[in-house]
């Protein structure tokens, strides 16, 4: 009886050992075997590759390979190729939570909470654990201070469309920036549509990024932009560019980005280390020091940034998002022409 | 009797029948299959609407008021860019063929760098020197009048601009025409004119204009086709200014999230047809042949005597160039070399970190490789099967050869950003899914400049004697051994040509890239497309100084190999 019990033990124990193998191999093992992530960011270009880079020099054997491009053309490039078939992409990271919701709803995201998202705000999370908001910002306007004064500077939204600032006006676009689609989407839901006209109006120079906006203003050659990013011009201004932030009375658009992982991604383990790393405190640190608002409490904001509690908020729920993605990029291209 | 059917059994035998055989097979596959698809795409109704087919895509394409400005001012910014660049480049093309304009060699060597650039870098430059606001020659311009910060001596962020822009590129493709088609009149009837009493500019009028008005009419033609496929320069110009062209329309429906393939052919077609009816013309007016050779052979050509107008007119010829290349190049280097966009042009602002980060982006190095890969095979490829049906049409070896040299012709009536979305469709869906591997890119770079190729190779054989081969064949070797020792080795030169008039276009090629690129299949272009999207203006002038130090590496190794006529095909 012994015996017999103590072979069947054996045997047991022996059939255990496969499944007690895969489960000490941890997620770094099988990701280090994949050896490399692909990252969809639309984060500017320095800062995603600051976050690459940092990623790469913890040297965990996985390579960051970044793919920067807009949020609306990171998304439009995933569907494109994914109806071809082909899956590059392992984390994907947009300033559009609605593409986040049609993504989670055709099931084309993977269920995964990085680890240090347990001490994030609740809104920032998906409910159902397909994704996480990594950074926050606001769709903010700048004005160049040494070609405009600040009591001309405007007070509201509407003002953008006096016939004094015609010419002088630069403005990126939706198809392109989820800035830009998220902005727009909430001003519209504050004033109508009218604001697109008003805005058109202006005849502004159109160009893609909102990051470019910024850089527009800085050159010169726009007084002012209509809208952008609320970070990159805080590394400008810090290093000592004649740009300022213009705080219309209505409030600013609150712009979220959140992260996941592709249900289809070639390298799902590194994409998880990944996913971790980005809510780590030496990479939100870097997300931070850029101006954006992130989802790790611990990290130390710039002093010159101004507490987002203390910024008067345009809100735009996720529904909303994803409804009006497609009719403002509509009514962009009538009323921009392009 | 017995005799007579071995002889006819032993010609349809020849084993390099079915090697050409094969050859016109490939050919009708490349050009003819996407042009099929792009059809068969536009008459295919989105599933939205229930699918099936119908004429739906034309209509919406044709009937939205929206999608006409980019077709009325494709046409316009066409027409102005080839008129502007046939004045000037047969004006240049005659100072250059016919008077003694000192310096004739700088300017011709300074046409061919023109040639060479691509548009698209030229737009960028133009950014830096002609923004209204801070455009450095606009600042000039204020800093010399004393005007107001709102006034500007040029805005190239217009219609304008555009036009501008793309005719520094432009025009020496007329200048190449016109020059080739001078080089062909003998002097005697200008002679005849000066005896009876002509002075030079009447002479110019009255006798040569009218000799050479088929090159210039080739010359217009090809200018206008070369603008209206345009993609970069609108790209980079026009959409700031709010006006999409065809081209950017184009883009737009194929880069939408939703599926406007259909569209976007339905949309694209008439380019495609407005192509093929514009060469039509031309080889009705200039026959066969296609290019002005008048006269045949040519006389002695005597230079017109200008006197002291040939500085002035040396003048006028250099203004194009100070264009199109002296400041743009200038221009490129030095926002390359700045650190801030704002910091503008002290020493205190110069730096080589932008070659730096450019250079450790995980996109640039891989986007560099595949270039060169493309460019590579496409340029072999290409050579050895234009030379191929060069061949086959110039000793009429099958009975269709017509057709052969027409097909290798056909593809310069296909836009690039038109025979894209052709190969998209084709190679999107099973069973051949090309798409999202380089085989996609090397067959639009393939078709499109296989026609250069084969003209290059056919006129080069025109000049190899029959004889030769003949007397091999008695000799007893097959033809393709006749082929390999003795075709070959004579028309070397025009093989290394054809080699490098496809790789050059293909180190630059955009406007069909831009619709077939993935994330793991970029080429350089398209990388600089990114960094122009992003606002990046510094990385893409990086990153052009990287290309033209490409593009110089291989025209300086071609020169060396061939000498300087390569490029007059």
């Amino acid at each position: 009886m012994k015996k017999i019990f103590g072979t069947f033990l054996f045997s047991a124990l022996l059939a255990l050992l496969p499944w007690s193998w895969a489960l000490a191999q941890s997620t770094l093992d099988l990701a280090k075997k994949e050896g490399k992530v692909d990252w969809y960011s639309s984060a500017s270009l320095p800062l995603s590759t600051k976050v690459c880079d940092l990623f790469n020099s913890k040297k965990l054997g996985i390579e960051c390979n970044l793919h920067r491009d807009g949020s609306g053309q990171l998304y439009s490039r995933y569907v494109q190729e994914a109806r071809a078939g082909i899956y590059t992409a392992d984390v994907f990271h947009t300033s559009s939570i609605g593409h986040f919701i049609t993504l989670a709803a055709n099931g084309e995201l993977a269920k995964y909470q990085p680890q240090g998202t347990g001490q994030v705000d609740k809104n920032f999370l998906d409910k159902d654990g397909f994704w996480s908001v990594v950074r926050a910002s606001v769709y903010i306007p700048v004005y160049n201070t040494t070609k405009v004064k600040e009591n001309e500077v405007p007070k509201s939204w509407l003002d953008f469309s006096d016939p004094k600032w015609s010419g002088k006006l630069v403005h990126a676009h939706p198809n392109y920036s989820g800035f830009v689609s998220e902005g727009l989407s909430a001003l519209v839901k504050k004033f109508g549509w009218e604001i697109m006209d008003k805005f058109a109006a202006a005849k502004p120079r159109i160009v893609q990024s909102a990051i470019d906006t910024t850089t527009f203003v800085v050159r010169g050659e726009a007084h002012m932009s209509m809208g952008g990013t609320g970070y990159e011009p805080f590394v400008q201004m810090q290093k000592g560019e004649p740009i300022k932030f213009i705080y219309l009375q209505e409030g600013v658009p609150f712009i979220i980005s959140p992260t996941a992982i592709l249900a289809k991604a070639p390298h799902p383990n590194a994409a998880k280390v990944f996913s971790d790393f980005l809510f780590s405190r030496e990479a939100q640190q870097l997300m931070a020091n850029t101006g954006l608002y992130v989802a790790n409490p611990n990290v130390e904001y710039p002093k010159e940034m101004v507490p987002l509690k203390n910024v008067r908020l345009l809100p735009l729920s996720p529904e909303d998002a994803v409804k009006m993605r497609k009719p403002v990029a509509e009514n962009f291209r009538q009323k921009f022409g392009v | 009797m017995a005799e007579q059917k071995a002889l006819a059994r032993k010609r349809q035998l020849d084993p390099t029948s079915v090697v050409w055989f094969f050859s016109a097979v490939f050919l009708l596959i490349l050009i003819v299959a996407p042009m099929f698809f792009l059809i068969r795409e536009s008459l295919l109704l989105p599933k939205d609407v229930g699918g099936g087919w119908g004429v739906g895509n034309f209509i919406k394409a044709y009937t939205n008021p929206l999608y006409h400005g980019p077709i009325v001012w494709s046409l316009i910014i066409s027409v102005a860019v080839s008129v502007i660049s046939l004045v000037i480049g047969s004006l240049m093309a005659w100072a250059v063929a016919r008077t003694d304009l000192p310096l004739p060699g700088l300017v011709r060597v300074g046409t061919l760098a023109s040639f060479i650039t691509p548009p698209f870098l030229g737009a960028t430059a133009w950014i830096f020197l002609a923004g209204p606001r801070e455009g450095w020659l606009n600042n000039l311009f204020r800093a010399i009048t004393g005007a107001g910060e709102d006034s500007y001596l040029f805005n190239i962020f217009s219609m304008e601009g555009v036009v501008f822009a793309i005719v520094l590129y432009v025009y020496p493709l007329v200048f190449i025409v016109v020059n080739a088609g001078l080089n062909t009149i003998a002097s005697d009837m200008e002679d005849a004119a000066n005896i009876a009493g002509a002075g030079t500019v009447s002479t110019m009028l009255t006798v040569t204009l009218p000799l050479v008005m088929p090159a210039l009419f080739a010359g217009l033609i090809l200018a206008f086709l070369e603008t209206i496929i345009l993609f970069g320069t609108p790209a980079f110009l026009a959409i700031p200014a709010r006006q999409h062209v065809m081209t950017t329309q184009i883009r737009a429906f194929m880069q939408s999230e939703e599926y406007l393939v259909g569209l976007a052919s339905a949309y694209a077609l008439p380019m495609l047809f407005a192509a093929i009816f514009l060469l039509w013309i031309r080889r009705r007016t200039l026959g066969r042949r296609g290019y002005a050779t008048i006269g045949g052979k040519g006389g002695q050509r005597r230079l017109q005597k200008l006197g002291g107008y040939r500085w002035i007119l040396f003048g006028i010829c250099v203004i194009p160039l100070i264009g199109s290349i002296v400041l743009p190049y200038s221009a490129l280097i030095l926002a390359s070399l700045m650190k801030t966009q704002g910091g503008g042009l002290v020493w205190s602002n110069l730096t080589f970190s932008n070659y730096g980060f450019v250079l450790r982006n995980d996109q640039v190095w891989p986007s560099i490789w595949n270039t060169l890969i493309l460019a590579g095979t496409a340029a072999t490829c290409g050579a050895l099967l234009a030379a191929l049906i060069a061949y086959i049409s110039q000793r009429r070896l099958v009975r269709g050869y017509r057709y052969l040299s027409f097909l290798a012709t056909a593809p310069l009536a296909i836009p690039g950003i038109v025979l894209a979305v052709g190969l998209f469709v084709a190679y999107t869906h099973k069973p051949l899914v090309l798409y999202g591997t380089l085989w996609i890119l090397f067959l639009a770079y393939l078709t499109k400049y296989l026609p250069v190729a084969f003209q290059t190779s056919n006129a080069a054989l025109m000049s190899i004697h029959p004889e030769l081969e003949e007397s091999s064949r008695i000799l007893g070797a097959n033809r393709l051994v006749v082929f390999k020792d003795i075709t070959i080795p004579l028309f070397k030169v025009a093989l290394v040509a054809s080699w490098v008039l496809i790789f050059l276009p293909s180190l630059r090629e955009l406007s069909s890239s831009v619709l077939l690129w993935t994330s793991k299949t970029r080429v350089i272009t398209v990388v600089i497309l990114n960094f122009y999207e992003e606002g990046r203006l510094d990385y893409v002038a990086v990153l052009g100084v990287v290309l033209m130090i490409l593009t110089l590496i291989v025209v300086a190794i071609s020169y060396r190999m061939v000498g300087r006529d390569f490029m007059s095909a």
